[in-house]
């Protein structure tokens, strides 16, 4: 025990160099925590907690007329989240994006694109605490479905478009977008792709299948492995077009009809799970032979399983639409506009739209897709005939206490509530 | 710096503490206030949320409209735990009294898991329990099982995932605990007539086997007599043939500590556990922690919310501070028997 402990450097590690290095340490680690990137305000922790209320609701009418803005460079980078598999993808690297790497050719500009949106409301519980207190969130494009969109509108946490930036989007917006009731000049959501939710079933199993209200009934080759989805507004929507209601006026008489149906098919035993994407694993394993499903989804699916089919029932589907948004306090707003305009190029939206295989909110994608690829007229999922178009019913908005209305019930079939 | 450390040798401690505690504090203590605050809100995301300490019913309301799903957690929950309790423990025992040289490969073996995310873990089971998967779609095509049989969107299930997540949890401090016991200590009780535990054991199994067996078939939901009568017969030649007395007067006592940390490792974290529920199960099956995720994310209804994950914590913290006197703090932190 005579001998001293001897240091990394040879000389005796004492309590005082002890202290004083750990301090050092603790010191830079919190610095480096505390620093965040040059372009976004300090990250100081959110204040303590208030007692008080939150901040009061933004209004939501018009802000005055913006000044014009001076002449704009595009930024170094732009960080765009996003959901999984929404843009086209290089062939032999799944990391590259042509058209992001188009644009940044066009406009030098390095797109962080991040495939984090897995969920809107989880998504929303990321970037709420840093709307609420009016910090940058870190994003300058987020891609959310309308009724997450609608819900930023009414609290004021979206930017407004500038709309001298975007050339493209204001001519090629296709007309069916252009007088929404809660985005009524199109200044805060630029939609991205739209979907339809209807049936996936394995044909092999159930035959062919037209009718929604065979999402219901109780038939031994599809009795416990039907599959609901997890999203309200798809579920319910669904439910309440078997019932001969119009899911574009949605009311508490129809969310507790819809649901009534939906417990006492659960009840009976024919529902297996209620559950989001994944239910296309279960139609591809056999666990699930009868899912509400969505086109993208279903595109894939039905290439990699013989048998399986997407089809919009006769009653009438649901068509959702995913906007991209600008969060308020964006760092990079300009370059997100230009951005989101890039992708109202017709050729653009057509090479995105030749690897997703959703619906195309820019006039002239189609016409630019059937000359690249002339066989995809045919495919139902990808290039819906009107007379399906036609039978497709967009969700209405509902209002706060409405939303917490339907959520609370929905969360019955859930099991949850 | 030196000297006045010297001089004030009792604040020594709390500085060698203190980094500990600020970690704590702010990632700890202050959340928990936090969300403390939260739960006594009320309002809405738009409306703006309003804190009066009136709204303590937030937790009344909360416990009467949700307490089926704390009932349901504890059942799964205590489940997974004592199945883990029952393969962890001859594990551990084995790695530590026959482990010999490859002691450190079996610990490898055990811990291997952790190497991949936990979400990942339980969807792989989803793959493996698939109906038609690699287990069930041999059974079936031979014939052995029905078409209509299915383990997955069950509770079986749902267990299962949990016992299989936090096997190691229970496995480790069971080991660390029956690598302490002193080889003379069994040698001793042999030598003072400990024998194999014959009838004892026998009565011992019967019991415990078939208590167990019906305890799991009130939480699975099926016919309790059928897993009462097959738990009692394990329970019986388990105890009968494999358990010695030495093993029940100094070996098990003295591994106490041990199954007390496993089994808090165990519990505790199942308690909140979500996905085995979601990924695993069916909406009969859900847990109070997707209850809470329910209720945070998708309803906003952050009062709610707060208000279970704080009955939740004081549940636990109770039902944790029965558990220590139960088995004896003494025991547990000095190990003596």
């Amino acid at each position: 025990m005579a001998e001293r402990e001897q240091g990394v450097l040879g000389t005796p590690v004492t309590r005082r160099r002890m202290l004083q290095g750990s301090t050092l340490a603790g010191i830079a680690a919190f610095l480096a925590a505390c620093g965040t990137s040059a372009t976004s305000p300090s990250a100081e922790p959110t204040a303590a907690p208030t007692p008080a209320s939150s901040a009061p609701p933004a209004s939501t009418a018009p802000s005055p007329t913006q000044e014009p803005t001076p002449a704009q460079t595009p930024s170094a980078e732009l960080n765009w989240a996003n959901w999984t598999y929404y843009i086209d993808v290089d062939e032999n690297d799944p990391n590259k994006h042509p058209t992001l790497d188009r644009f940044k050719e066009k406009h030098g500009t390095t797109v962080k694109y991040q495939e984090v949106v897995d969920d809107n409301d989880s998504f929303f519980g990321t970037i709420k605490d840093a709307l609420r207190g009016g910090q940058d969130t870190g994003w300058d494009i987020v891609t959310l479905t309308d009724w997450m969109a609608i819900r930023l509108v009414r609290l004021g946490w979206l930017e407004r478009f500038d709309k001298a930036n975007m050339p493209n989007f204001t001519a090629n917006l296709k007309d069916r977008f252009r007088s929404r009731s809660w985005d009524p000049g199109n200044d805060y959501a630029a939609p991205w792709q739209s979907g339809m939710t209807g049936l996936g079933y394995d044909e092999a199993v159930t035959g062919p299948l037209t009718s929604v209200k065979a999402l219901f009934a109780d038939d031994p080759r599809w009795r416990g492995k039907v599959e609901y989805l997890t999203e309200m507004r798809d579920t319910i929507g669904l439910t309440m077009i078997s019932l001969g209601l119009d899911p574009a006026k949605p009311d508490r008489a129809g969310c507790d009809a819809a649901i009534g149906v939906l417990k006492a098919a659960q009840d009976a035993g024919i529902v297996r799970d209620v559950k989001g994407n994944s239910y296309a694993e279960d139609l591809k394993s056999g666990d699930a032979v009868l899912a509400m499903a969505w086109s993208g989804d279903m595109m894939q699916a039905v290439i990699e399983k013989e048998g399986l089919r997407f089809a919009i029932p006769d009653e009438g589907g649901i068509i959702w639409t995913d906007n991209c948004l600008i969060p308020k306090g964006a760092a990079h707003k300009f370059t997100a506009e230009l951005a989101i305009d890039f992708y109202y190029d017709p050729e653009n939206a057509a090479d995105v739209e030749l690897y997703v295989y959703y619906l195309s909110p820019v006039k002239g994608a189609d016409e630019v897709m059937l000359q690249k690829v002339p066989e995809i007229k045919d495919d139902p999922i990808a290039f819906p005939p009107s007379e399906v178009q036609a039978r497709l019913v967009d969700f209405g908005a509902l209002s706060e206490d409405d939303e917490k209305y339907f959520n609370d019930q929905f969360a019955s079939v859930l099991g949850v509530g | 710096m030196g000297a006045f450390l010297r001089r004030n040798r009792r604040l020594v401690p709390y500085l060698l503490l203190a980094p500990g505690l600020l970690w704590l504090l702010v990632f700890y203590v202050y959340p928990g206030f936090q969300m403390l605050i939260t739960s006594f809100w009320s309002g809405s995301l738009e409306k703006g949320f309003t804190f009066s300490l009136d709204n303590w019913t937030n937790y009344t309301a909360a416990l009467s409209r949700f307490q089926g799903y704390y009932v349901r957690s504890i059942g799964y929950s205590a489940a997974a735990t004592i199945l883990t309790f029952l393969i962890a423990y001859p594990l551990a025992y084995a790695i530590a009294f026959k482990g010999g040289r490859a002691k450190n490969l079996l610990l490898f073996l055990v811990v291997a898991p952790f190497f991949t995310s936990f979400l990942l873990r339980t969807i792989s089971w989803k793959i493996i329990l698939g109906d038609s998967g690699i287990v069930f779609g041999p059974l079936k095509d031979l014939g052995f099982l029905s078409e209509d049989f299915r383990v997955l969107a069950t509770p079986v299930a749902v267990v299962s995932g949990l016992t299989y997540d936090f096997l190691p949890f229970m496995t480790l401090p069971i080991y660390v605990a029956l690598e302490k016991v002193d080889k003379r200590l069994v040698e001793a009780a042999q030598d003072l007539y400990a024998g194999p535990w014959r009838r004892g054991g026998t009565i011992a199994g019967i019991v415990l086997g078939g208590g167990l067996g019906l305890l799991l078939g009130q939480i699975f939901g099926y016919w309790p007599p059928f897993l009462a009568v097959g738990g009692a017969l394990a329970g019986a030649i388990i105890g009968a043939l494999f358990i010695s007395e030495s093993f029940v007067r100094v070996t098990f006592p003295l591994s106490l500590p041990g199954v007390f940390a496993g089994s808090l490792l165990t519990f505790i974290p199942s308690m909140g556990d979500y996905i085995n529920a979601e990924f695993l199960g069916n909406p009969d099956t859900r847990m109070i922690g997707n209850v809470i995720q329910n209720r945070f994310l998708t309803q906003t209804d952050y009062p709610t919310a707060a208000a279970l994950s704080f009955i939740l914590m004081a549940g636990m913290l109770a039902a944790v501070a029965v558990y220590a006197r139960a088995l004896g703090t003494e025991e547990l932190t000095t190990g003596r028997v």
